[in-house]
């Protein structure tokens, strides 16, 4: 062995040891600064240098920053021009600087600095920090300890000490990346969270609407909505924004909550949808819109009234098959002011609405063909006799065999069984016999007794003629009263709608039997002889009345048909 | 079907009715009993042929037997169908009105 090898095989060794541990120290770092500051402080002391730096590019602002620092005086934050100063040379040249003494070197930058904070700068070092973009910073060491210069083997183990730094700044500057990924993804979770605490909670039990939403990503720019009148009835919207991604879903936000404000009022759906309209217009960006369904549906009439802007049509399918397509007669919202929304309707005896958005009629199957308002329909009606939740859980498994591009939502509005009668006449006591034939004729049919019979019959009469008498103040005009008999099981409901004023429940009270009277009666028969009803003021205009009678019920009142004067043949003489 | 006769029998103004009385034509009912009062003489309805009535044919035949019994003047019913029993029942004026078979001889029903 060559014995002047000696101590420089001892450097190398040393060298050697700093390197394996500064590599695996930026190995394991994914934090920058923390990176960053140990990388000053190992090549310190592996080049025995009084003091280091690590400088970096920032590249939007184009200056060089010292990003870390090891030394007696803290330069971190120092930035200098890309072409300034000894470390701009070497990153310039792409090539390592060594420079005997600083204050004889031209492009010495820190001249000013030495004067401020006493440090003597002597001889500097500097290596740029090379990646497969170029140099993106450059390491430097100040001041070798003992005295002396650096010396080409010094700059060779700074070039050394260089690559791994590059290598683990290209690998903090991914993880960066990633991490902010990671926070956006994030965000986005609880955006889709919050934007999923707007959509309705499913009720329990047999509430006739139900409603589905599949984002095509994390948010969506589709909704949907209802919730309970007062007045029994179910207002719903359903909408989809144009577009997707987080413009769409704040739109989404803004116009779903817009519609539940103006819905709350129990306005005509048409007028819901024109103010609804116009409020979005106050800020709505150039070329977004929004196509929207706003209705009611009255679970006591099976009736759904609706208006529709530029949504999809609504498909009516029944128990047998029968379709009934309901295209949009209003224009999306969101295009211009002061536009109308007609309104439009059907009574869901024994039958279902859907509702859904043009993800689902833009799903693709295996073929590659858009399933299309005529593909749902098929799909629908194959299932039609399914019970409500089951119906829908084999949609959605259809739908998931195919690709869903878009924002998908469903909403299915589902009727009770039809109605015995459902009759729809003028407010005029000429019309209380045909009515009263008609019911009867319903209740026979039903096997309901004579008695029982001429009890409800009378009760249903005398309903009518209230509605004759004291909504529309005595049958002149244009009113309208609509009566619909249904049997749930063994409980008879009769549903009466008027078109009146709004009467206040609190003042139709049945007066006491007891008094001898001409006035008052016609209530009376109607709390004797039905089990239970309740009048209800509608939101927006007209009355219901609600009543029942359980063909079981403990109720004992009838019409009875005992026999009497008549029967035995009695007469005048 | 439906009708409304006024006529005399056995010292009576006899109110005949005939069909379903309803709010339609309960007015006229109303205007022929009090008429018929308004004679002085013992009235009589004849329900014989009434096959349905409700709260407004009720409420004209109460008026009746409340303006005759301030007059002091007599007013029965006759010939109560089984439909009219039935809801003069329900409204608890069975016991209040005088019901009688028939004009000639009849017992109170």
């Amino acid at each position: 062995m060559n014995l002047a090898a000696a101590p420089a095989q001892a450097t190398e060794q040393r060298l050697l040891a700093r390197l394996a541990d500064l590599s695996q120290r930026l190995a394991v770092s994914i934090d920058l600064e923390q990176t960053l500051a140990q990388v000053a402080q190992i090549i310190a002391e592996s080049m025995d240098a009084e003091a280091s730096a690590v400088f970096l590019i920032d590249e939007a602002q184009q200056r060089i920053v010292c990003r870390a620092c090891h030394g007696p005086v803290d330069i971190s934050g120092l930035s200098l021009r890309l072409d300034q100063g000894l470390v701009g040379r070497a990153i310039a040249r792409g090539s390592c600087e060594i420079v005997g003494d600083a204050h004889t070197d031209p492009d010495f930058a820190g001249r000013t600095l030495d004067a401020r904070t006493g440090f003597d700068t002597r001889s500097v070092l500097t290596a740029p920090i090379m990646t497969t973009e170029g140099a993106i910073g450059a390491l430097q060491v100040l001041n070798k300890r003992g005295g002396g210069p650096f010396d080409a083997a010094d700059a060779d183990s700074l070039r050394l000490l260089a690559a791994p730094t590059a290598l683990a700044l290209n690998h903090a500057r991914l993880t960066q990346v990633v991490v902010q990924q990671n926070r956006l993804r994030r965000e986005l979770t609880m955006a889709r969270r919050l934007q999923r605490s707007l959509l309705p909670k499913r009720r329990r039990g047999a509430f006739p609407l139900r409603a589905l939403n599949f984002p095509a990503r994390e948010i969506s720019g589709d909704f949907y909505d209802f919730f309970e009148l007062p007045d029994g009835r179910i207002a719903f919207t359903v909408g989809d924004v144009a577009g997707k991604g987080l413009d769409a879903s704040f739109l989404m936000v803004r116009c779903a909550s817009l519609l539940r404000w103006a819905g709350k009022e129990g306005l005509p759906p048409g007028q819901w949808l024109a103010r609804a309209n116009d409020e979005l217009m106050e800020a709505i960006a150039a070329g977004m819109f929004v196509c929207a369904v706003a209705g009611y549906y009255d679970p006591f009439r099976q009736q759904a009234v609706w208006a529709n802007a530029g949504f999809p049509p609504l498909l009516r399918v029944d128990r047998v098959g029968c379709f009934a397509r309901f295209e949009a007669e209003g224009p999306p919202l969101g295009i211009l002011r002061g536009m109308s929304y007609p309104e439009q309707q059907t009574t869901l005896d024994g039958a279902a609405l859907y509702l859904f958005s043009d993800g689902m009629t833009d799903v693709r199957g295996d073929d590659g063909e858009v399933l299309g308002v005529d593909g749902v329909q098929h799909a629908v009606g194959e299932m039609r006799l399914l019970p409500p939740e089951a119906r829908l859980r084999a949609l959605v498994r259809r739908l998931r065999r195919m690709t869903v591009t878009d924002d998908t939502t469903l909403m299915v509005v589902e009727g009770e069984a039809p109605a015995l009668l459902r009759i729809e006449f003028p407010a005029e006591a000429r019309q209380l016999m045909p009515m009263r034939h008609a019911a009867d004729a319903v209740l026979e049919q039903q096997g309901v007794d004579a008695e029982l019979r001429a009890a409800l019959v009378l009760a249903l009469d005398e309903a009518c003629a209230n509605i004759i008498r004291h909504a529309f103040g005595g049958g002149c005009g244009s009113g309208r009263i609509e009566l619909l008999i249904r049997r749930e099981a063994e409980a008879l409901h009769f549903v009466l709608s008027d078109t009146a004023a709004c009467v206040d429940p609190e003042r139709i009270k049945p007066r006491d039997l007891n008094e001898c009277r001409p006035g008052g009666l016609g209530l009376c028969f109607i709390d004797t002889l039905m089990d239970a009803w309740k009048l209800t003021p509608l939101a927006g205009g007209g009355n219901r009345l609600w009543m029942v009678r359980r063909l079981d019920s403990a109720n004992s009142h009838v019409i009875e048909h005992s026999p009497t004067a008549l029967d035995a043949g009695a007469s005048i003489a | 079907m439906n009708d409304c006769q006024t006529l005399s029998e056995a010292g009576h103004t006899v109110v005949r009715l005939a069909g379903e009385v309803d709010l339609s034509w309960s007015a006229q009912v109303r205007q022929a009993v009090l008429a018929a009062l308004n004679g002085g003489g013992p009235v009589a309805v004849d329900l014989a042929a009434v096959r349905y009535i409700d709260s407004s044919g009720i409420a004209a035949l109460v008026e009746g037997f409340q303006n005759a019994r301030g007059r002091g003047q007599r007013f029965v019913l006759v010939a109560v169908s089984a439909p009219v029993q039935a809801v003069l029942k329900l409204a608890r004026l069975d016991r209040v009105f005088e019901i009688h078979e028939s004009l000639e001889g009849g017992a109170p029903a």
